[in-house]
């Protein structure tokens, strides 16, 4: 960088300075606290002079009966909810954007948009009410249909998708908005040009819309590629229940119940890593992929 | 009535996002710590030697023994969990009130607080104190808590300051239970911190009956657990409420399966089983058994268990028992109860009040009644209590000059609560409004079985007219009762919980038979406890849940028992019977 340049721009580097101080404070220096999960972490010794253990909590989880059940729902229930918080949001933004009518287009948006603001301590009380076999107004229904009762959240079968679809009816409509964003930012005059080729509304969706807003689409998707092993602990722990351990407990939930509450920060803290590793790995892994089959860069 | 499960989920969210900056926490803390031995950190203790070692070297300037006072006045550290829904009487706050003034004007202890925080961070909080090695000269921990900061040597050894100043008022205050809650303090014959709770049986369960019910369908209370089964049974399919409808169960359960409200503890208890291991527990705080060979036993891998096991799921298979009971929390069975749709519960002291308080009011013509646990045969039932041991304490810094003022103030809140009870410190009326001053207190103590006296002093006015012998608590109780009797009836929950045949009155007829069952082992978890234990504690919910439900066969008791040994189990029992700490 030349000499002129730098005295011009100094102003914009200083004002760079508390953001990276910021960074530097609370997600680098918190960092040290990586070695509790090599350490018998004693609070009253601190992370300085507690006994060193190295991998020995790594191997504790590794013998654990229920890791690598915990792993494998963690994948699958986050997997069902990547996919669903991707069509969802995406199919219900094109279907919005086809309508004309201002004030209806608004309500719908508004109203799938509330439950995102909803605790799931809130939204776990509701759904065992609707979701209830003798009394729920879901399972009234699949009788009506012919089909046999379900006990939804006390059945193993039936747990992951009930998580994954109840996640995706209270987050999509959040989706909705960034998309319906990318959709109104599409050059009209693409769509001009589309109509006097003769396109109709559906072939406009299909050659002008959906290309123009895939690199939102792999954006969103690449960053939450990186949240695999983030399933969603408040929603599993407001709704799962000792009958559903074997295909809802994730491992956030599972840490929370073997470690934090016996106060063992060591292994915690080794859960929490291996997170961070397998999320660092999954979304390097995400950003090749984004640019080499769509050639969209996010840095 | 907030939740108390939707708090513990809120908690759950609070302690996992520790998790995630625990890191944070304690990485800067330490930083800080490192320097707070010879900076900040250690200035509250600073400012105590200023004062302090003044008076130290002019030793006699202290009190010498229980009554004294310090002169001139020192100043003493601690940190604060404060209960930010309740409200304080206008003009008092948590550094000045009616304690603190109290404790500076008879005792010369001017007390300081370094920090408060909520309820719910308050453990979290004192994890990153302990930390950075920044404690102040006194605070609450718990029983973990207690343990690690034995370990670590951070804390005093109070067998000579509580000798020496402890009152005997307050030294009889644990004197019951055969010292059980100062045994749990001591290690290797040192008083390392002073229980504040514990020595109680309030928790073992009675059984709570719709008399309603069992008048309609021409029953009679229940003498043993056969007559449990079909007084669940019958409820269940011979339409107690007489609404035409098959719309009632006969047991109440959740998916605690131990609990307070709508446990097992009870129904177990009649078969002589005596498991507890709750879903939403520690996993850590198990019931032993001692056998003939002095050895201890886990009480809940014996055959009375598979034995009461079998009957629940006969009575789950029948429709006694909601078919969702493994999805629901003690919210949701309690508005199953108080709608009318469950007829009986095992339950502890504070059901009358919570969740059946309004039901009097809220359902005409419906009434439960209350009766002590029944045996199923004829040896007698023993009801068990987990509440014996302290599960929090006291403890004081090792760096504190003034180790003896804590026990000094403990003597005045014994003192002005339950010596010479002064309402005064207990509650004040403001325009009308109560106020409670107890959470003010920035020490407390137990008075083991205080609500039980009360309940028979009550019983005694009730009898005699006289009230003369009541204090200001127990008046208040008595008042309620009064006007339960004039017809108000939001009242009903006070009457089932002083009056005879009330929840006290039979806690206490347990207690005054020896009916009560306490774990055999007394120490503090153990290491493999500890490690294993919130697994083998999901294990094992997994295996009631689903023998009851009928997903899994009885014999699978036996498999799991066998597995429980296997997985950690025997360490457990090994680690416990080398303890010596088995009564």
């Amino acid at each position: 960088m030349s000499r002129r340049n730098w005295r011009l721009e100094w102003p914009l580097h200083l004002m760079l300075v508390p953001g990276i101080v910021i960074v530097l404070l609370f997600s680098y220096g918190p960092m040290v606290g990586i070695v509790i999960a090599f350490e018998n972490f004693v609070p009253v010794k601190g992370i300085f002079h507690s006994q060193w253990v190295g991998l020995e909590h790594f191997k504790y989880i590794y013998h654990l009966r229920e890791t690598r059940e915990v792993l494998r729902n963690t994948v699958f229930i986050a997997f069902l909810k990547i996919i669903g918080g991707l069509i969802a949001p995406l199919v219900t933004a094109l279907l919005l954007n086809e309508i004309m009518k201002k004030f209806y287009k608004r309500t719908v948006q508004t109203i799938i948009y509330m439950p995102h603001f909803m605790s799931w301590v809130i939204m776990a009380g509701i759904l065992i009410d609707v979701l209830s076999p003798t009394s729920g107004i879901v399972n009234q229904f699949i009788v009506w249909l012919g089909f046999d009762k379900i006990f939804f959240l006390g059945n193993e079968k039936w747990f992951p998708y009930v998580l994954a679809v109840t996640d995706v009816l209270k987050e999509f409509g959040f989706g909705t908005v960034v998309y319906l964003a990318a959709i109104t930012a599409v050059n009209p005059s693409l769509y001009e040009a589309a109509v006097l080729d003769g396109a109709n509304r559906w072939q406009q969706t299909l050659n002008v819309t959906i290309p123009a807003i895939i690199p939102i689409t792999i954006l969103l998707t690449t960053l939450a590629l990186g949240n695999v092993l983030n399933a969603g602990f408040d929603q599993v722990f407001n709704l799962y229940n000792p009958s559903v351990y074997s295909t809802g407990d994730i491992l956030d939930t599972y840490v929370y119940r073997i470690g934090l509450a016996s106060a063992q920060y060591g292994v915690a803290t080794a859960v929490g890593l291996f997170k961070s590793v397998i999320s660092l790995v999954l979304i390097s892994l995400s950003y090749v992929m984004a640019y080499r089959f769509a050639n969209y860069r996010i840095f | 009535m907030v939740s108390k499960k939707t708090k513990a989920k809120v908690r759950g969210s609070a302690l996992l996002s520790l998790l995630l900056i625990m890191t944070t926490a304690t990485a800067c803390n330490n930083g800080n710590g490192n320097n707070a031995a010879a900076g900040t950190g250690n200035s509250p203790s600073a400012t105590t030697s200023a004062s302090g070692s003044a008076a130290a070297s002019s030793a006699d300037a202290g009190p010498s023994g229980p009554g004294g006072k310090f002169d001139p006045p020192i100043e003493v550290t601690t940190v604060r969990a404060i209960n930010p829904a309740a409200e304080i009487a206008p003009g008092e706050t948590y550094d000045v009130n009616v304690w603190t003034k109290t404790f500076e004007s008879d005792l010369g202890i001017k007390v300081k607080n370094l920090w408060k925080v909520s309820t719910e961070q308050y453990q979290n909080k004192i994890a990153v104190t302990m930390a950075s090695g920044d404690m102040p000269d006194f605070m609450d921990v718990d029983a973990q808590q207690f343990q690690t900061l034995v370990e670590a040597g951070s804390i005093a050894d109070l067998t000579d300051v509580y000798d020496k100043y402890a009152s005997e008022f307050t030294k009889n205050s644990f004197a019951g239970s055969g010292d059980l809650r100062l045994k749990a303090a001591t290690v290797d014959g040192k008083l390392m911190g002073i229980p504040t709770n514990g020595g109680e049986t309030n928790d073992t369960q009675l059984i709570f009956i719709r008399k309603d019910w069992l008048d309609n369908l021409g029953l009679q209370p229940p003498k043993t657990m056969d007559d449990i089964n079909k007084i669940a049974l019958a409820f269940t399919k011979n339409d107690p409420d007489k609404n035409g409808k098959n719309d009632t169960y006969g047991l109440s359960l959740d998916l605690n399966l131990f609990n307070g409200w709508s446990g097992l503890d009870g129904y177990f208890n009649g078969y002589h089983a005596y498991p507890f291991n709750p879903t939403k527990g520690t996993g850590t705080n198990l019931n032993f058994i001692k056998g003939a060979d002095g050895k201890v036993q886990w009480a809940d891998v014996q055959p009375e268990v598979k034995t009461a096991l079998g009957k629940l799921a006969d009575l789950f298979k029948q429709g006694a028992i909601y078919p969702e009971f493994s999805v629901i929390d003690g919210m949701k069975s309690a508005e199953l109860v108080t709608s009318g749709k469950v007829g009986m519960t095992f339950g502890a002291s504070f059901v009358p009040g919570w969740p059946l308080g309004n039901m009097y009011k809220d359902i005409p013509g419906s009434d439960w009644g209350i009766y002590p646990l029944v045996s199923s045969d004829d040896q007698p039932a023993l009801a068990q209590s987990t509440t014996v041991l302290p599960s929090h304490y006291f403890v004081v810094s090792k760096k504190s000059k003034h180790p003896e003022a804590p026990i000094l103030m403990l003597n005045k809140y014994m003192e002005k609560m339950y010596e010479h009870f002064d309402k005064n410190y207990h509650t004040v009326t403001v325009d009308g409004k109560d106020y409670g001053e107890l959470a003010l207190s920035p020490i407390n103590g137990n008075m083991p079985d205080n609500n039980p006296k009360a309940a028979a002093a009550v019983q005694a006015a009730m009898e005699s007219g006289d009230t003369s012998a009541l204090n200001d608590e127990q008046k208040q109780y008595y008042d309620q009762v009064k006007k339960f009797e004039a017809g108000d009836k939001t009242m009903w929950g006070a009457s089932k919980t002083w009056l005879e045949g009330g929840v006290f009155n039979l806690q206490g007829q347990y207690v005054a038979n020896h009916k009560i069952f306490t774990s055999a082992y007394l120490g503090n978890p153990t290491t493999t406890m500890v490690a294993k234990g919130p697994s083998l504690r999901d294990e094992e919910v997994k295996m009631i849940t689903s023998i009851i439900m009928g997903t899994k066969p009885l014999d699978y008791f036996d498999e799991w028992a066998k597995n429980w040994l296997a997985s950690g189990g025997q360490s457990i029992l090994d680690e416990v019977n080398a303890s010596g700490q088995i009564q």
